[in-house]
């Protein structure tokens, strides 16, 4: 046991070699590696991030290419930044669902002339349990075909429509035949499951790509469960301005508008407007409300991009968007066609703009002008870009960290660990002198082999992670206590020091091999249910085990070996 | 010379005080039940639901300030406003304000009237003492150190899970104990398990520190930790047993405490040593969790000895000539 060939302590040394490279960068200021934020040079975000980069490429120019680089990841507890949870309603996605499916299924039945409709009114009603029932004709309305054959049509018709979804190609609807010639359209729960984790994962892309257009900020958008999201967003402050930009519903359509001064009056003073068209508000409060015809003419997903540009006329911000090749034609003709009229940009029920149609408008470049400030036109632009979200996320789970306050927590934690294992260390030699002083050799190659583990890992390190370190580094000299207390019985009993070394290793074996692995399950368990900041304590408590039992077992042995054969003590002082 | 915390070679007849233990545990055990019925947990807005907001006092303001603050922002039901201080330099004042799950408003649902209270008292708080020279999005930043909004749904669902993962990790352990040893041993450690984790959660109702999910880490840290210390005691009452078969077994657990004690009084307090000073200079975060562990190893320590091995005295152990179960091939003895 006591014997250590070469490759043993070469496999050793790697081990420690190793564990030392990955905690290396960790011990650089902050600014090493472009990890600090930086003072903002340019008010663009991409050409700020390109800076920062050439800067962190500069400072880190020196460091051999081979060698790691990357630090221990922090917390949003130890940053700052803003945490949230959201949840999407399945019942909303599927009700999305039904009022798309509203629009071919009505196509498949649609007949030539009206008293050979199949349905009785085109509007469905929905149950609380969430299906959609159509009412059929009553036959007697029509000409030569009885209720059975209604029936049959219509299902083979609607059945012909149905869309499928996921890699199993299930079916999306089933249509089946209700009560009182009624048609039934219902969303069955494997479909319901595989739409919404469908809209959840559609929403993790429009979320990334309304909050980061750019692709430079470090936010991180995971799944949890089936309809659930969690954005973690360091840095940020204030969560007001994330979760207004996420409960847009991002809906933009191009609308042709009533112009005439007396239907808007009518309208107005009535609060309705006649069949096919919508009465809006205006988004600057100084406009009217406007007229639209309801049916849009382009839609969201004609957009190409969008971004934020100067108003060639004033140079205030505002938002330029283009229309993709096909939409761009479509446009072209709508205002070849319309001279004179007006038409509107609709976001999520509000008129934007609506300027009147001088002119045929080629190459399908918009642009929307407004009070906004530059921060407002760049969440605007990306929010057009993004695109409509599938479903409207309920928060339900807000944390915010303030930089100060995670700081205060970064000195707080490194001032527990450093006093924590001065008061070990002392304590340590106190009780079992040189030997002891070996504990703690191996106490610090512990500490850097954890670092090291979570830097290489990439796992994040929380407050109560650092906790889990320092608990570690008490509970770490455990094996070594016990390996020790051994060592001094076996020593009573008359042994001389290598043999009682040897003894008091192998006779340790088996109570710190049980008392390790009980913990460790106690740490795996709080791994899988626990949450956040939980996690942390968990990781780091979970390599803490691993490397404690390695450096107690192995590298305290090989030093306490090597001073054997060194020394050659005729008695340990233990 | 070297610290010695237990001297060599000791003969304590620790058993012979077990009615005393049995005595101490179950007072203390129906003591932490009674107060967890009536006081119950000060249950933290991971479990209960509700809102924390922590600023910056700024000069010349009092809680009720804020507390008035916070009642037009249309806060209802308890407002509780603690004032604290930061750590290191530039330390401030601080105030800490809580309040529980919000009743919905009208065209909210329970989730949305949370998340909606928390923007509103963030509003107004920022309003009614941020900087005036900054904007608002600044003076927010630099007044609010930092808030949490949990719903009740998100909350009910944390305490299943906390619960959840207790029960998970006491099963998982009774089992590796039983496949280790045999089943008399883990029926021991598992009552000490209990033991500690009722007794911890008694302190926590009784010094009213709040119960959250780090408190919850806490106490799986203390089922390991006790674990542990379980197991060592086990492993030398296994390993004497083995070596004097015709001894009494109160006899052999005796042996076993004595050869461990000082083992086990190096190991708690090289923990304590570093529990305290995450207690003392780990900040206000901590706090909580280093008390229960604090609190948990020290019952722990007591529960090895006096619970888990009482326990094991009293259900007996098997001695038989029957070959030895235990898997010798670890030790490499």
């Amino acid at each position: 046991m006591l014997n250590f060939p070469a490759w043993k302590v070469s496999l050793i040394s790697l081990a420690l070699l190793w564990g030392a490279m990955m905690a290396l960068p960790n011990l650089f200021s902050d600014g090493f590696l472009g990890i600090k934020p930086r003072e903002t040079v340019s008010t663009d975000p991409v050409e700020q991030a390109r800076i920062n980069a050439q800067l962190a490429e500069a400072e880190a120019s020196w460091w051999p290419g081979i060698m790691p680089t990357s630090k221990l990841n922090l917390g949003l507890d130890l940053r700052g930044g803003v945490y949230l949870l959201m949840e999407i309603d399945p019942s909303e996605v599927v009700a999305n669902q039904y009022e798309s499916f509203r629009s071919d299924i009505r196509d498949a039945w649609r007949q030539r002339g009206e008293r050979e409709q199949i349905i009785h009114s085109p509007d469905p009603i929905f149950t609380e349990d969430g299906r959609m029932i159509y009412q059929l004709r009553d036959p007697s309305e029509r000409i030569g075909i009885s209720e059975e054959e209604q029936m049959e049509d219509a299902l083979r018709r609607a059945r012909r429509v149905i869309p499928t979804i996921g890699t199993g190609q299930t079916d999306m609807f089933s249509i089946n035949e209700g009560l009182n010639n009624t048609i039934v359209i219902d969303v069955p729960a494997g479909a319901r499951n595989e739409l919404t984790r469908k809209a959840r994962n559609d929403m993790m892309i429009t979320i990334r790509n309304r909050l980061d257009p750019n692709g430079v900020a470090e936010i991180q958008i995971t799944p949890q469960g089936d309809n659930r999201i969690i954005l973690e967003a360091p840095g940020e402050a204030d969560p007001k301005r994330i979760k207004d930009n996420l409960s847009r519903d991002g809906r933009l359509t191009f609308n042709m508008a009533e112009g005439s001064e007396s239907a808007l009056r009518a309208a107005q003073q009535t609060g309705s407007a006649r069949p096919g068209f919508e009465l809006i508000q205006s988004m600057d409060p100084n406009d009217r409300p406007i007229l639209i015809n309801k049916i849009p003419e382009i839609e969201g997903s004609d957009i190409a991009s969008a971004n934020r540009c100067p108003d060639p006329d004033t140079n205030l911000p505002a938002v330029c968007f283009r229309l993709n090749s096909s939409a761009a034609r479509k446009f072209y003709d709508l205002t070849a066609t319309n001279r004179g009229r007006l038409f509107s940009i609709v976001l999520d029920g509000m008129n934007m703009s609506s300027p009147r149609i001088n002119d045929p408008i080629p190459g399908g470049n918009v642009i929307i002008t407004g009070n906004f400030t530059v921060e407002q036109a760049e969440d605007l632009a990306a929010i057009i870009a993004a695109g409509e979200l599938a479903a409207k996320p309920q928060f339900i789970e807000e944390r915010t960290v303030g930089p100060q306050l995670g700081r205060e927590s970064i000195q707080a934690g490194s001032r527990a660990s450093m006093i924590g294992i001065i008061l070990v260390g002392v304590f340590m030699m106190l009780a079992y002198g040189l030997i002891g002083g070996f504990a703690v050799g191996s106490l610090v190659a512990n500490i850097i082999l954890i670092v090291g583990a979570l830097s290489g890992l990439g796992a994040t390190l929380t407050l109560p992670g650092i906790a889990g370190i320092i608990l570690t580094i008490g509970m770490a000299v455990d094996a070594n206590v016990i390996v020790f207390e051994r060592i001094r019985e076996e020593q009573r009993s008359g042994r001389s020091p290598a043999t009682a070394i040897q003894a008091g290793y192998e006779r340790a074996f088996s109570a710190i091999l049980d008392a390790n692995v009980t913990t460790f399950i106690a740490a795996s368990i709080l791994y899988l249910v626990g949450a956040g900041p939980v996690k942390g304590f968990a990781v780091t408590l979970a390599i803490g085990i691993l490397t404690s039992v390695f450096t107690a077992f192995v590298v305290t042995r090989w030093f306490t070996s090597v001073y054997l054969r060194t020394m050659r003590p005729k008695r340990l002082a233990i | 010379m070297l610290l010695r915390l237990w001297p060599e070679e000791t003969e304590v007849a620790f058993m012979s005080f077990r009615m005393i233990a049995v005595i101490i545990s179950v007072s203390a055990l129906l003591a932490s039940a009674a107060l967890l019925a009536t006081r119950g947990l000060n249950l933290g807005i991971d479990f209960a639901g509700g809102s924390v907001i922590e600023i910056v006092e700024p000069e010349g303001v009092t809680p009720a300030d804020v507390r008035e603050v916070v009642e037009t922002a249309g806060i209802t039901g308890d407002i509780v406003i603690n004032s604290a201080r930061s750590t290191g330099e530039n330390a401030t004042n601080l105030e800490v304000i809580r309040f529980k799950t919000q009743a919905p408003r009208e065209g909210e649902n329970a989730e949305a009237a949370q998340q909606n209270a928390n923007n509103r008292a963030r509003a107004a708080l920022t309003e009614a003492f941020g900087d005036p020279t900054l904007d608002a999005e600044e003076a927010e930043e630099a007044l609010i150190r930092s808030s949490a909004a949990v719903g009740p749904k998100v909350s009910g669902e944390l305490f299943r899970a906390g619960i959840t993962a207790l029960v998970t990790a006491l099963a998982l352990m009774m089992v590796y104990i039983s496949f280790r040893f045999q089943w008399q041993y883990a029926v021991g450690a598992v009552a000490a398990l209990f033991h500690d984790v009722i007794l911890t959660m008694g302190i926590f109702s009784l010094t009213g520190f709040e119960f959250n999910l780090a408190t919850i880490a806490a106490l799986l840290t203390i089922v390991g930790y006790s674990m542990n210390d379980t197991v060592i005691v086990f492993d030398r009452v296994r390993e004497e047993a083995r070596k004097y078969k015709k001894l009494e077994l109160s006899k052999v657990v005796d042996l076993a405490v004595n050869a461990t004690m000082s083992r086990t009084l190096l190991t708690s307090g090289t923990t304590l040593l570093a529990l305290l000073s995450i207690f003392l200079f780990g900040g206000d975060v901590l706090r909580g969790m280093s008390f229960g562990l604090i609190f948990g190893v020290i019952v722990g320590t007591y529960s090895s000895i006096f619970v888990a091995s009482a326990v094991l005295l009293f259900l007996g152990i098997d001695r038989g000539d029957k070959p030895k179960r235990e898997v010798e091939g670890f030790t490499g003895v």
